[in-house]
Formats: C-alpha cells, structure tokens, sequence
C-alpha cells in the first residue's frame, strides 16, 4: 500500500502545484547524453512536463553513452547519485540492477498498467525479478535503410527493393548510374549495424534470434548463415574507397547531397535529415527491412532511478515516482518523440503528426510478430563485443565466409 | 659525508623532511600503490562491470592472449612507439637545431611548431581523418588539380594506417621535444661553438658528436615522457580511426578503457593493465641497476 | 642567502646567444634551413587551416565543398554560437558556461600540483631519504595504472573522507594524478643542483623549509614554469576528472565542450564544433605565448646536465 499512497501524493502535488505552492517542489538531477540541437529540443519537453508537474529539473548533461553511463555509475559507488540518469537498455543495465544500486518504480508501473501498453521485448528487459528497474521513454530502431530519392530515380529504380536480390539490383543500378550506391561509415559499429540488418532481414529473425540467443555458436556454421555472410560482403563492393572511419552523419551527408544511394544506419539520422531541411517522402525515403511484415528492432533509451542517499531517501524516492510518471505520460510521450524522431513507449497515442517514417514504425510496433530485440538485450556486452570483432574483420579483410563462420561460432560461443 | 653533515644539525631538520614527504608518502601508499595491487588482484578475478572476488587463476590472462584484438594491439603499440619516438624526436630536434641559428621570427615559428600541443584531440583527429581520407583530403584535392595518379590512401588501409596515427602524433608531439631541445641546445656553453669553430670542424659534426652528447640527459628526458606517451596513446586513435579500418589500429589502453566502459569486463582490462606493467617493470629495473653499477664505477658522485 | 646569489649569479652568467662566430647572412644553406622551417610550418599549419575555413562556411557548404576551400560567404554564426548558444544539454549557453570553472579548477590544481612535485623533487634528489627510490618507484609504476582502474577505488576513499563531489576532491585529484610526471621533473632539476651548494646552504644553518623556500624555489623559477605549463595544459584540457570528481554547477568548460563536439547520435554541426575547439585552446595557448621566453631558458638551465 505505501508505494500506491506514494503515488497518491505525487499525483496530488501535481494538481495541487498547478494551483498553490502547498506542496514542495521535488529536485531531481537528471543525468542524460542528449546535448545537440535536436536532441536538446526533445528533452526539453520532457523538462518542461515535469516542472509543470510541481518538480525542478536539474540538468546533467554528458554526450557519448559510455562517458554518461561511467560518470552515473562511479557517482552511484561514490554515495553522490544524480536522482534519474539515462540509460541504454543493454545487459549492462541488468547488472546494476544485480548490483543492488537501484531503486524499482513497480508503483509507477502498475498504476500505469504498463504490463499491458508495452511492447513485449521492451518489457522483458527492464522487468528484473518480477520488478520494474526503469521507465522506458523511446524506441528506436537501428535498423532502417534510407535512401535518396533524386539518386534512385535518376538510376531508374522505381519501387523499394522487397528483397535482397532485388536490393542489390537496385544497388547495381544506383553504380551503374555514376553514384555511390552503398554510404557506409566504416566503423566496427556502424559495420554491425549493417550485418545485424542483413542478417534479419535476408536471414530472418529466427536465425537472427538464434544467433545472439543461443550459447553454442553452432547456428553460424549452418548453411543459411553463410548466405547471409555472403551477401554482407558482397555489399563491400558498392561500397567507395573513403568509408573506412567515415562518422555516420558525413556518410548521411551524402544521401543528403544525393551522391549516395542508400545508407543503413538507425533513425537518429533523421535528425541530419532535418537539420538539412529534407523531408521523407519527398527527399528521401525509408523502410525498415524488406516486405510489410518485415521485423522490426526494438531499441532504445530509458531512465533508471538509483537507489538514494539515506539523508534525502523520502524526498529522492518522491521526485523519482514523479518523474517515471510525467516522462511516460501520453501527452509526453507524443510531445518527446515528435521531436526526437523516435517512436512512443506505448501504441494508445496519437501520432499523427509524424513524419512517413516514423508512421512506418508505429505500425510496425503495432504488430507484435515483427518485433525484434536487439543484439544488446540477447547477448551480454561481451559477447556483443566478439561478434563485433568478427563483424569487422570479416568485412575489413580477405577472410573465407568458411573462415569467417568459424570465427563468428566461436565468438558466439563466448560467456564468462 | 652524509652522516658529517647530519651531526652539525638538529633532529628535526629530518622530521621536517618525512612531514614534508608525507603527500607523496600517503598517494603513492594510498593511491598508487592500493591501485596497482588492486588492478592485479582484480585481474584474477572475473570482474565484469563491477568489482567482484570470484577467483579465476589465469583464465583472464589466458583468453587475452587468445585474443587476436590484444595481440594486433600490442603489435601496433610497437610500431607506433619505434614510429612516433624516432620521428618526434629526429624532427623535434631539427627544428631546434635550425630555429637555434639565429633566425627571424623565431618565437613565430616555436610557437607554430608548438601550438597543436595545446588543441583538444576529439576535433584535431577528426580534421586529419578528412584530410588523410582519400575521397576527401590530399588525394582528392590532388586529383582536382589534375594530378590524378597521385595516391595517399594510408588511412583506409589495413596495412597503413598506424602510418597515419603516427603522423598525427608527430603533429602533436614533436613541437614539445622541440622545446626541450632547444632549451638545452641554449644551454651548451659558448665556448665550445668557438672551440668548434677554430678547430675547423663543420657545424653539422660539432652538433652531432659535441653537442648531442652534451645534452644527452634532455634527451633521455624526451624519450621517457614519449615512452609513457605511447603507452598511453588513446584520443588520437578514438578521433581518427576509433582502431579501425576492422581492428588495424587498435592500441593498449584503447583496448583496456573498451573492457573497462563498452564492454563491461574489469578482469579483462585489469589483466591487459598488468601486462603492460610488468612489461615495463621488466624493461626499467634492469636499466635501474646498470645506472647504479655505472655509478659505483664512477666513484659514487652524480 | 650568499650561496644563492653566487648560483644564479653562476647560472645567468652563461651567455646563452652570443654564439659570435656565425654570421647572418644568406647563403645557399641558410635558403635550405628557411625552406625547411617554410615547409614544416605548412605541415603544422594544415590542420589548423582545414579548421578555422570550416569554421567560417555553413553546414550546406560544409557538405558541399572541398574541405580546402575558402568560405564562400564567411559567417560568423558559428563562433558566436560556439560560445554563447550552442546546446550542452537542456541549456543553450555555449562554452561560456563553463569557462569561470575551468579557471576556478586549474588554479589552485595547478598550483598546488606544481609545488607538491617541486617539494617532492626537492625532498627526494637533496635529502636522500632512504625509502625515496622505492616510493619514487612506486609513483612510476602508478603512470601505467589507467586513471579508469584507479576511479572506483579513489572515488570511494573520497566519500568516506566526505569530500567526493567537491572543488577540493578535485584539486586532490588533479594533484595526486599529476604527482609522478611533476615528481620526476623536479627530481631530475634538482639532481643537477650541485653538491656544494647544498651543503654550503646547510653550514650556513639553513632548515629544511628555509633551503626550499629562499634557495631552491627561487633558483627553479625557470623549472616552476615549464611545470606550470606541462598542467596548466593537462588540467584545462582535463575532461574525465571534472566529470567524475567535481560536482555538476562545477563542470569545466571541456565537458561542454565534448556535449557540442561529441554528440553520439545527434546532428552534427562541424563549424560550431571546429570553431569551440579552437575557441577551448586559447587559454593555454595564451599561456605559451606569455611565458614562451622562460620557458625555453627554464628547460635549459635543469636539462644541461640532465
């Protein structure tokens, strides 16, 4: 009862805020990565609830993940946790749970009922020992492939490639006219996500479940899984001589300029796509894997709520509730991911504002069969990491695909 | 002669001296100490994001060394060091033998030399990745102007690109060795370029077999900081090429902050840091006992 | 106090220009050598030029253009919004915000760093104590600790002393991290004073304070600068500590710096980033400039006999 009477009263100072001052404002240092243009204006509708909401948001603000997640954690060890920090919703996010250094918002979830308006991988993963250790804000998915419109269409393809052959007719075509077919920046991550999309959507999400799912490795060695290795590598062909340690967004940049074709990379692109004044549909186009019923990878950033300092455990615990509730509101949700490009937590919104691509994935998310987690919820870091590794030098050198699987196998296989 | 000097004193002259050593004392125990054992006991165990105590003998250090990533790394940090050291200090000390011949504008100069020293990395890497990038940089500019044989691609090739990483390092460091050269070639007395020069012996042999010897000590100076550079080489490599293309120009400590942060594996990082270590305490207390025999030869003064 | 004077005396006596014999004039060689310097500035220029024409062009022509290429029409929008509005977070302040920290982290660090090491070298190369290679050693063997390993240790010693999270904890740590580089420069200085200097300082009576502060701190001015420079040049740029040590309204100007530059998965603005970065470096550069003359001659008058 006293999680429920605690919600109770945060729903109350709420109300109350909005008419009188009765109720003490609730502080919360919130430590995030978002820090450019795009992203600033996203979290600033997420700040601006929750002041509206009786609490004062203090701002946090570390760009890289990995530099915010270590600043987050070293400050959790050292008794000086930032009340709400952003997390990505990775393995590591289990281990802190495991750890014992945050507090569960289970409150939060069953007044919101969110057993039931959450997508499932989604669920399954911030949902530790029957609990609820974060509130989810987003998806993304990253996984998409984007192309420009003016460049397919003066090489003559007319319809979004439905298959991989077909893809890589379009890809043919898109060389033959003079212009880059394939925009890669040749980063071991971006490479991933490259075979990660090729692996779902020519392989298909079983043998993709497979292979970060299953601890023996022995689905790499299985002819289907060479095919799709095969036609990873084949794309290094329309690849140009100056990918390698391109960033993403220079690579996007030249879809932008229509000296590309495709790229395949997540939808946080469409924030260059924006930023250069290009509209989807008209400039450039998008789709999330081949056919209607494509999977669909879910992925994206959640906020975790570290356990407080005993001083100022009851007002903490308070200004976190608050937050887990305002943060994944329905009209939050909507305002947040209109502006970040990503999609909502939940499928009760409306979102009919958005831009084409983003309808895309809100209908893909509609859809539970073509939900798909990604490779960081299926593995641990670890092995992530080899598979990583052998992503790369699987495309980077001349290795066999016979090699290459063997390589992949044991990579797979790894676990501590 | 020690202890003679220690009778014509107080006592507490030597109190005053452990008090006054006693920062050095309490970080070095505290810190440096506590944090070198611990970097070795943690990489015994199977610390993952956290530190934990579960006890795996060598299997840390077994699978690094099965790891071609670890291998490559410490291949690379070879090349880089041999590379980066040699250039550093070879155009470091041109620079100071030719800005010390009384040049104009000179302090323009020192200071164009030295400037790259105080630029963040995150940015200046990424610029010489445009500019090294063959569809971008040097090469594309080249064959815009016609010169369309010309080839400069050492960044996107596997082979390479340390070439590249090493270049850049050369950018960065060789202005600081250039200062402390030229501040010791400011030091060498001028009686040996008069010596030098009534003796008839060209100005090039008398900076090479009078002069270097002369500043040895700088040198050796040089060296050491470089050598704990390399060792320690990470944002050049992030902002260029972030180790790739694939795994090329994977380094040491990248590979240890990468098991660290991303990868969620202290044990792993912890055993590649001991390594390291050890390598180097391997290398510095056999050269530690030849300074001191060369010391008892010389009859014990420095 | 007269055995100091006689060794600055000593020491500044040293003609350090008047290399009389060669002449000024131009010759074939002296060509060569300009040309040399001529092309070597070019090579470390490069960069900097590929900087400041990008932080003159907007992002459509950032896109569009050769990285070489002058502006076509220049802007300033970049720098004025690299400073003061370009977004770190949920604000839009700029490198600005962070500048007064900065200052208010790298003085007292700097300072207290420097004659932490200057003691340290002074104590271990005149005094001799008999544990001092070991401890020495000790320090030189922490360099090869990654600064991430030692975090969670130091972090948790800082909580239980209670200052985690302060200005202070953050002095400490910039002191303790830079001991051993600081250390080693000092020791070696002060390896070369000779010998009977100090022992002339100590017949004269002299304590173990006295000798430091009216002997041997005076006569390492030179050395103090070259340190000063080494971490005025280390903590500015210092990013991981401040993160990590200081507390949020501290956060120095690095870390809005890396939120313009370093944004994972937001939209890049390369003009706004080259123009901060160039903006972030002229602290210490300005440092160069004002002490480039000592800092030469400091070297000097400790390297000459290594």
């Amino acid at each position: 009862m006293r999680p429920a009477a605690a919600i109770a009263t945060v729903v109350a100072c709420a109300l109350a805020s909005l008419v009188t001052s009765h109720c003490k404002a609730q502080t919360a240092e919130v430590l995030h990565w978002w820090t450019s243009k795009g992203e600033s204006a996203a979290v600033r509708e997420l700040a601006e609830a929750y002041r509206k909401a009786g609490g004062t948001w203090v701002d946090t603000a570390i760009a890289g993940g990995d530099n915010a997640r270590n600043t987050a954690i070293t400050r959790m060890l050292g008794g000086k946790p930032p009340t709400v920090a952003q997390f990505n919703a990775t393995q590591q996010f289990h281990e802190v749970v495991d750890e014992g250094l945050l507090s569960d918002i289970d409150a939060v979830a069953k007044a919101q009922n969110w057993d039931a308006i959450l997508p499932e991988p989604l669920r399954a993963f911030i949902k530790r020992d029957g609990k609820y250790y974060a509130a989810p804000v987003n998806i993304h998915n990253p996984s998409w492939f984007w192309y420009s419109k003016a460049v397919l269409a003066k090489a003559g393809v007319t319809a979004e490639p439905a298959n991989m052959t077909e893809f890589f007719a379009a890809l043919d075509k898109v060389k033959a006219s003079g212009a880059i077919a394939l925009a890669l920046g040749g980063q071991n991550w971006q490479e991933a996500i490259l075979f990660n999309t090729v692996l779902h959507a020519s392989g298909g999400a079983e043998l993709y479940r497979r292979f970060y799912g299953q601890t023996d490795g022995a689905v790499a060695l299985t002819p289907e899984f060479k095919r799709v290795l095969a036609e990873f590598k084949r794309l290094k062909s329309y690849v140009d001589k100056g990918s390698p340690n391109r960033d993403w967004n220079v690579a996007a940049g030249m879809i932008i300029a229509n000296r590309a074709g495709f790229q395949v990379i997540g939808d946080y692109v469409k924030g260059e796509f924006l930023a250069a004044n290009k509209v989807a549909g008209k400039d450039y186009g998008c789709f999330p894997g081949f056919g209607a019923k494509a999977p669909y990878m879910i992925d994206g950033d959640v906020f975790v709520f570290p356990k407080p300092p005993k001083s100022a455990a009851a007002e903490t615990t308070k200004a976190q509730m608050l937050f887990a509730t305002v943060v994944t509101s329905r009209e939050v949700q909507v305002a947040f991911n209109l502006k970040k490009g990503s999609i909502p937590i939940r499928a009760d919104v409306d979102m009919a504002s958005a831009d084409l691509c983003t309808q895309l994935g809100l209908s893909a998310l509609k859809d539970p069969s073509r939900h798909l987690p990604a490779p960081e919820q299926l593995a641990s870091a670890e092995k992530n990491a080899a598979i990583g590794d052998a992503i790369t030098k699987f495309w980077n050198t001349n290795q066999s695909v016979d090699d290459a699987a063997r390589a992949f196998a044991k990579a797979a296989a790894i676990r501590i | 002669m020690t202890s003679r000097i220690q009778k014509t004193q107080p006592r507490r002259v030597n109190v005053w001296l452990h008090i006054a050593l006693l920062p050095m004392l309490i970080s070095a125990l505290v810190a440096y100490l506590t944090s070198t054992l611990w970097t070795i006991g943690l990489s015994f165990t199977a610390s993952r994001m956290f530190p934990n105590s579960r006890f795996v003998g060598w299997a840390q250090y077994e699978r690094l060394f099965d790891n071609e990533r670890w291998s490559l790394a410490l291949n690379n940090l070879m090349i880089y060091a041999i590379g980066a050291i040699v250039l550093c200090t070879l155009l470091g000390f041109l620079l100071a033998v030719f800005i010390d011949q009384k040049i104009r504008g000179e302090s323009l100069f020192r200071t164009v030399f030295l400037y790259p020293y105080a630029m963040s990395m995150v940015v200046t890497g990424l610029v010489w990745q445009w500019i090294l990038n063959p569809e971008q940089g040097i090469q594309a500019f080249m064959h815009s102007v016609g010169f369309t044989e010309f080839n400069f691609n050492w960044i996107v090739s596997q082979e390479m690109v340390m070439g590249c990483i090493i270049l850049a390092a050369v950018w960065q460091g060789s202005g600081f060795i250039m200062a402390l050269i030229l501040a010791a070639l400011r030091g060498v007395d001028a009686e040996i370029w008069k010596a030098a020069s009534i003796d008839g012996i060209p100005v090039w042999r008398t900076y090479i077999s009078v002069v270097l010897p002369m500043i040895k000590g700088t040198v050796i100076t040089a060296l050491t900081l470089q050598i704990i550079g390399s060792i320690k080489v990470y944002d050049m490599v992030i902002a260029m090429t972030r180790g790739g293309p694939g795994l090329a120009s994977e380094v040491p400590a990248k590979f240890i902050l990468d098991n660290i942060g991303l990868r969620s594996n202290l044990g792993q990082a912890s055993a590649a840091a001991t390594v390291l270590l050890v390598t180097v305490v391997a290398l510095v207390v056999p050269y530690y006992f030849y300074l001191k025999h060369q010391k008892a030869k010389t009859g014990g003064q420095h | 106090m007269n055995v100091h004077a006689q060794f600055t005396q000593a020491s500044q006596g040293k003609p350090t220009h008047s290399r009389n014999k060669k002449k000024i004039r131009f010759s074939p060689a002296r060509l060569g050598l300009y040309a040399f310097l001529l092309f070597a500035s070019a090579f470390f220029l490069l960069p900097l030029y590929v900087m400041l024409v990008t932080s003159f062009k907007t992002m459509d022509e950032i896109r569009a253009s050769s990285i070489f290429a002058i502006p076509m029409a220049a802007t300033l929008k970049p720098w004025i919004e690299a400073w003061s509005s370009a977004c770190t977070g949920l604000e839009c302040g700029g490198l600005r915000v962070g500048f007064w920290n900065s200052v208010q982290i790298v003085v007292p660090s700097v300072i207290v760093s420097v004659l932490i090491g200057a003691l340290n070298g002074y104590a271990l190369s005149l005094w001799k104590p008999r544990y001092g290679n070991l401890v020495f050693g000790i320090l030189m063997m922490g360099i090869f600790v990654p600064a991430q390993v030692m975090m969670v240790p130091l972090v948790r010693m800082l909580s239980t002393l209670g200052l985690f999270g302060s200005l202070p904890a953050l002095v400490l740590v910039h002191t303790i991290f830079g001991m051993p580089i600081m250390t080693l420069l000092f020791r070696n200085y002060f390896q070369s004073v000779p010998d009977e200097l100090f022992k002339a300082a100590r017949i004269d009576g002299g304590g173990f304070w006295r000798i430091f502060f009216s002997v041997m701190l005076p006569m390492s001015t030179p050395m103090l600068i070259v340190a000063t420079i080494m971490q005025v040049t280390g903590i500015w740029n210092d990013y991981l500590m401040g993160l990590i040590f200081g507390s949020a309204d501290t956060a120095p100007m690095t870390v809005q710096l890396n939120n313009i530059v370093n944004s994972a998965f937001g939209e890049r603005a390369y003009n706004v980033n080259m123009a901060a970065t160039i903006l972030t470096s002229a602290v210490p550069l300005f440092v160069y400039l004002i002490s480039g003359r000592w800092f030469v001659r400091g070297i000097a008058s400790g390297a000459v006999k290594g």
